[in-house]
């Protein structure tokens, strides 16, 4: 029996199980994709963040404990591959003599570099000249002192003899912040700068130099490579990190503290998954709803004859358990069907998008993923295909049953109570609270192992979505109720004489065309907030690496160099170079408070480096660099220094810049002129940007800090090779490309690209699918009616007419309300995750290429959905009508 | 009697349903021949082919054999059939459930490019003319069987055919509902000065009509009974 009603099911009605099952498959293949995108994305988090730290632990030997004691504790514990003693002395200043003259430094540092550090930790010095593991200058001591390999150095200890060594080399030290930080002091106490003055010693050279000065000058720092496996999951990974560095600590009873540098890597890390997981939710759970409620309407729309399916079986004797036990094979047919057909859209999908079927993640996460999504179909199918069949059982007869077309129709139960109307201001009070100030989407307090996520601020663009939806329901069915002179006026063209009988019935058919309208609509927001979201990404990560880098290529030339702007013609000579712009950076007194100044030429700096209005505050870009050019004695400060000196516009401000030839200070007039936040290649804290003519006229000096570079936005990367080649060491090159990959967090690396090629693609089909499936489904179960029609004397044509103008009426609504809801759908969640952009977007970016497109394949879906309806009568009418 | 006195000429006429030896052969043969003003009933059991028959005579389906023509009425072209100027009642349910009784008794005029609102007052004649202007407004949803079938002839009457056919217009309903039902369809087709021919499988309904055919197992037995007016 049972075998026998799911032949005839899949024989007889193999069209509607096909679509139903399709739409389980869509959101199968989503929830599979996603999913796997999340899990691969966040352990490439992980490596990323290990491999990011130069030395895994700085384990600092506190005084009174034997460093010795130590470094054996050290070593015996899990999970440590190599640990090393490095000595860290402070020394009271550097001379050295070259040419005629004695160059001098301030304070700075000794370092005591055990045999083979550098193999054990490669990254941690950068060998610029000379010969590696001797006696090491770091590049700014070595400018400074005007030193090379070969000369002699005199280090100062507080309190002992003067010591002098022979320079072996000059190093960078990429990662001197970490370095040279405070070990066991919060973050927010950290120095704000390594210190300007190193040198590195070999073990030997430097207990040399110690020996005489007092033990407490020199501290002991065992360096920590780790190789313990770390769990794929940031977070995971870093509690079991943190885990391990207190429990080194508790071991050493206070001899030791651990300066954690892969834990606060992890740290960051973790808030970047967190993030990813948002993105994860916020634009996949909608995709899948979306998915979720297409399946619903296309197995609702042939709910009519499958409760006289059920009705026949019941008047047959059937007893309803046995009716509810072909529902369930029914849904577990279409479920299992449509899951297995999503995964394999999923692989390909993944296929396409990353090259492997599993989207990178391990075997087993993308087997789990795999599973929870079939799951879900399941639960889907059962949902959409179960429950109304549990709901016609309980109605008395199948007469009793709701009906698609109606007059008297009592609006639904949400429309009376305004549920749209509720959810559209809730939305609205979430929204107020979740964008104010104080609110942070993802809370990771320092120094507490968990992180946790304001989930309910998913709540405001949840219920704007759904109500707003509500909202064009209310207004659909309004509108086809009331405005049938308009209908019949728009018909015309489509329906000619029959203009007024297609309105009639598009009036009495207001709901089901209320519900089709709203999926569309749903479908299209959904692709055109996702694709925004992303653009603006995209906009904003690109204007981060901008913001850092200065422009595609940015030339800075050392400190202390001369080269003024005439320089530029020279790199302007590179080929690939489209225009070079100077930057002069300087350092000013502003009152006692030293701070980074830039000096811009106004009229052309925006033509090689993007300024967004975002960078300032109270005023466009366009309109301050006016200001600076209008009036050259124009500053534009920090909001910071604003409120420090209580400025209003046009305030004088008095700063103190080093007169070139004397080297002395000098006061020179500026007038305040506006607030910037932000500029290319400026620091993140304070600083100030000023006219270049009037900076080079008070100084008496020209000199460029860098040259701004810009490449027409391509080749980066070959420019920057073939400047570096030009310049060899007389300046540093960088380029957008490396620091794209240096600046962002693991989140803007992982690139959200990915994510993007899923969604979008999933958002196409389901907008095509919202529009298109639906229809055909909806004019399919309206056979007979078409049928009446022909046989009554219909042509071709006017039937073709009467389906065109349902499409045009879903298609027209669907079109309007999807792209409001889509617009207001993008505003608020990229106001929302405002946390995930840096900086923050001024505006939001359209993809008008990618909404054309989207809105055109859904217009097509519909449009060819009605003619090929039209067109598959593939029996005569008369035979449709024999059918009851 | 003139041939153009013959408004529906069926030679030899057959349906066959699908190919081989699954195949159905609905109608045998029928040679069947209506002329103005004949009031004819074809009358057999369930499944003898009586609903195919009507469907060939009224052009809605070819027949697969021999040949049916109109030579009494207007044919667009030999092969096509005069649709505007047949009525068929329909078996089953035939009203568009999204369009009112008035709307749906104007839609075969509203096809035929008459301007909608001339259409639909000669639909409210027609509805007056049967007694059932009273439902002119209400939705097929909101109609019991006789309204229903009262409507769909209705239809008919508007478009003013010289033919009507009718299958089993009072099928489903009780005697009394179905004597009614032919009562009205036997005055509109009066009104209209139209030929009848009704099929049934309920002998008393065959009475009340002058020319009896009976049906057989796809096959049309030759005449019997009173044979109509003669001229
Ligand atoms: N589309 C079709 N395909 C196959 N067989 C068909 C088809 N339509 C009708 N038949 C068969 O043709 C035969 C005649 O059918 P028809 O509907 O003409 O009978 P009927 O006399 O009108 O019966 P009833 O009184 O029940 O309406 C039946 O055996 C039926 O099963
Ligand atoms: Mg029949």
């Amino acid at each position: 029996m049972i075998i026998t009603w799911a032949a005839g099911l899949i024989r007889r009605r193999s069209g509607r199980l096909a679509a139903t099952a399709l739409g389980i498959a869509l959101a199968v293949a989503l929830a599979a994709a996603l999913g796997s995108f999340l899990t691969a994305s966040k352990s490439t988090m992980t490596a990323r963040a290990a491999r990011s730290v130069a030395v895994d632990w700085q384990v600092e030997v506190q005084a009174g404990t034997d460093p010795a004691t130590v470094l054996r504790s050290v070593r015996t514990s899990p999970g440590v591959r190599t640990a090393l003693p490095v000595g860290f002395a402070r020394t009271s200043g550097f001379q050295a003599r070259a040419g005629g003259s004695v160059q001098s430094t301030g304070p700075g540092t000794a370092l005591g570099m055990p045999d083979g550090y550098s193999s054990a930790f490669p990254q941690e010095i950068r060998q610029l000249t000379g010969t590696p593991a001797g006696v090491e200058l770091a590049q700014q001591t070595a400018a400074n002192l005007h030193a090379a390999p070969g000369d002699t150095v005199t280090i100062t200890l507080p309190g002992a003899p003067e010591t002098r060594v022979k320079v072996d080399g000059v190093v960078d030290l990429p990662q001197a912040d970490s370095l040279f930080q405070k070990v066991g002091a919060p973050p927010q106490s950290q120095p704000t700068a390594p210190p300007d003055n190193v040198i590195l010693l070999p073990a030997a050279a430097f207990s040399r130099l110690t020996g005489a000065a007092g033990a407490t000058a020199v501290t002991t720092q065992i360096h920590v490579a780790r190789n313990a496996r770390l769990p794929s999951d940031p977070a995971a990974a870093y509690t079991a990190v943190t885990g391990a560095a207190h429990n080194l600590e508790v071991r050493s009873a206070g001899g030791a503290l651990v300066g954690d540098n892969i834990g606060a890597a992890l740290g960051a890390a973790r808030e970047d998954a967190l993030y990813a997981q948002i993105l994860f939710l916020f634009l996949g759970a909608p995709g899948v709803t979306l998915a979720a409620l297409l399946t619903a309407a296309v197995a609702g729309s042939g709910a009519d004859r499958r409760r006289g399916e059920q009705a026949l079986l019941r008047t047959r004797g059937l007893a309803p358990r046995k009716v509810g036990t072909l529902a369930v094979i029914e849904a577990l047919l279409i479920g299992t069907a449509g899951g297995l057909l999503g995964l394999g859209l999923a692989a390909v999908a993944g296929r396409a998008a990353f090259g492997t079927a599993s989207f990178g993640a391990t075997a087993t996460s993308a087997a789990l993923w795999s599973g929870t999504a079939f799951a879900l179909g399941l639960a889907v199918a059962l949902l959409v295909v179960l429950v109304p069949a549990i709901r016609d059982l309980r109605a008395a007869t199948v007469a009793q049953a709701r009906r698609s077309v109606g007059r008297r129709d009592r609006s639904p139960l949400w429309m009376r109570y305004g549920l749209d109307i509720v959810m559209l201001a809730g939305s609205l009070l979430v929204f107020r609270a979740s964008s104010g100030n104080n609110y942070a989407l993802v809370l990771a307090p320092e120094g507490v192992a968990s992180i946790s996520v304001s989930y309910w601020a998913f709540l405001g663009p949840g219920l704007l979505w759904l109500g707003s939806a509500l909202v064009l329901w209310r207004l659909t069915a309004f509108a086809l109720r009331h405005g049938r002179g308009l209908l019949t006026r728009l018909a015309r063209p489509l329906t000619g004489t029959l203009a007024g009988t297609a309105a009639a019935g598009i009036n009495r058919r207001r709901r089901p065309l209320a519900r089709s309208v709203v999926l569309f609509a749903l479908a299209l927001s959904f692709a055109a907030s996702t694709a925004t979201f992303n653009a603006t990404y995209r906009q904003q990560a690109e204007a981060d690496a901008q913001l850092t880098n200065g422009a595609d290529v940015t030339v800075t030339e050392p400190p202390g160099a001369a080269t003024g702007p005439e320089g530029a013609s020279a790199l302007a000579a590179v080929s690939g170079v489209h225009h070079v712009e100077p930057i002069q950076h300087r350092f000013a007194y502003v009152g006692s408070d030293l701070q980074d100044l830039y000096g811009v030429r106004p009229t052309s700096v925006g033509s090689v480096t993007a300024l967004q209005d975002a960078y300032f505050a109270g005023d466009t870009a366009h309109d301050l660099m006016a200001a600076l050019k209008a009036r050259p004695d124009s500053l534009l400060v920090s909001a910071e220094t604003v409120r420090d000196f209580q400025l209003a516009p046009g305030d004088l401000i008095n700063l103190r810049l080093p007169y070139a030839r004397t080297g002395a200070l000098r006061t020179v007039p500026f007038h305040f002129a506006g607030v910037v936040k932000e500029f290319p290649t400026a620091p993140k804290d304070s600083f100030l940007v000023a006219n270049a003519a009037y900076v080079a006229k008070s100084t008496g000096s020209a000199a460029v800090g860098a040259f701004l570079v810009d490449t027409g936005g391509t080749h980066q990367k070959q420019v920057g090779d073939r400047l570096r080649s030009q310049l060899g060491t007389t300046a540093t090159v960088t380029d957008i490309t490396r620091t794209r990959n240096a600046v962002g967090s693991s989140l803007t690396s992982v690139d959200l690209s990915g994510l993007t090629r899923i969604e979008l693609f999933f958002a196409v089909l389901l907008a095509a699918g919202a529009g298109g499936i639906v229809l055909v489904l909806g004019l399919a179960e309206r056979r007979r009616t078409f049928a009446i029609t022909t046989v009554l004397g219909a042509g071709r044509r006017q039937v073709r007419g009467l389906m065109l103008s349902e499409a045009a009426v879903t298609a027209a609504g669907g079109l309007l309300g999807g792209a409001l809801i889509g617009w207001a759908l993008s505003q608020m969640l990229v106001k929302v995750l405002t946390g995930v952009f840096d900086p923050p977007p001024s505006a939001v970016a359209v993809p008008w290429a990618y909404l054309a497109l989207t809105g055109g394949v859904a217009l097509a879906a519909i449009a060819s959905a009605a003619l090929g309806s039209a067109r598959s009568f593939s029996r005569p009418a008369v035979e449709e009508l024999r059918e009851l | 009697m003139t041939s153009a006195d013959v408004l529906v000429d069926a030679r030899d006429a057959a349906r066959t349903y699908g190919r081989g030896p699954t195949a159905v052969v609905a109608v045998h043969g029928a040679t069947f021949q209506v002329r103005a003003g004949d009031r004819t009933a074809v009358v057999g059991p369930s499944g003898s082919g009586k609903s195919t028959l009507l469907h060939l005579l009224a052009g809605l389906e070819r027949p697969s054999g021999g040949r049916v023509s109109w030579p009494g009425l207007d044919t667009p072209s030999a092969e096509s059939a005069p649709i505007h100027q047949i009525g068929v009642v329909f078996q089953g349910p035939s009203l568009i459930p999204a369009l009112d009784v008035v709307e749906n008794t104007a839609l075969p005029l509203v096809l035929a490019g008459v301007p909608e609102g001339q259409a639909q007052r000669r639909a409210q004649a027609s509805l007056h003319d049967l007694g059932i202007a009273g439902l002119a407004r209400r939705l097929p949803e909101e109609l019991s069987g006789g309204q229903a079938q009262r409507v769909a002839i209705a239809r008919v009457l508007t478009q003013s055919p010289r033919l009507v056919l009718a299958d089993e217009p009072s099928g489903h309903l009780d005697r009394a509902t179905a004597d009614h039902v032919i009562d009205v369809l036997i005055s509109a087709v009066d009104m209209l000065g139209a030929a009848l021919v009704v099929t049934t499988h309920d002998h008393a309904v065959a009475r009340r009509l002058a020319i009896r055919r009976e049906m057989h197992e796809g096959r049309l037995i030759a005449p019997h009974g009173t044979q109509g007016p003669q001229s």
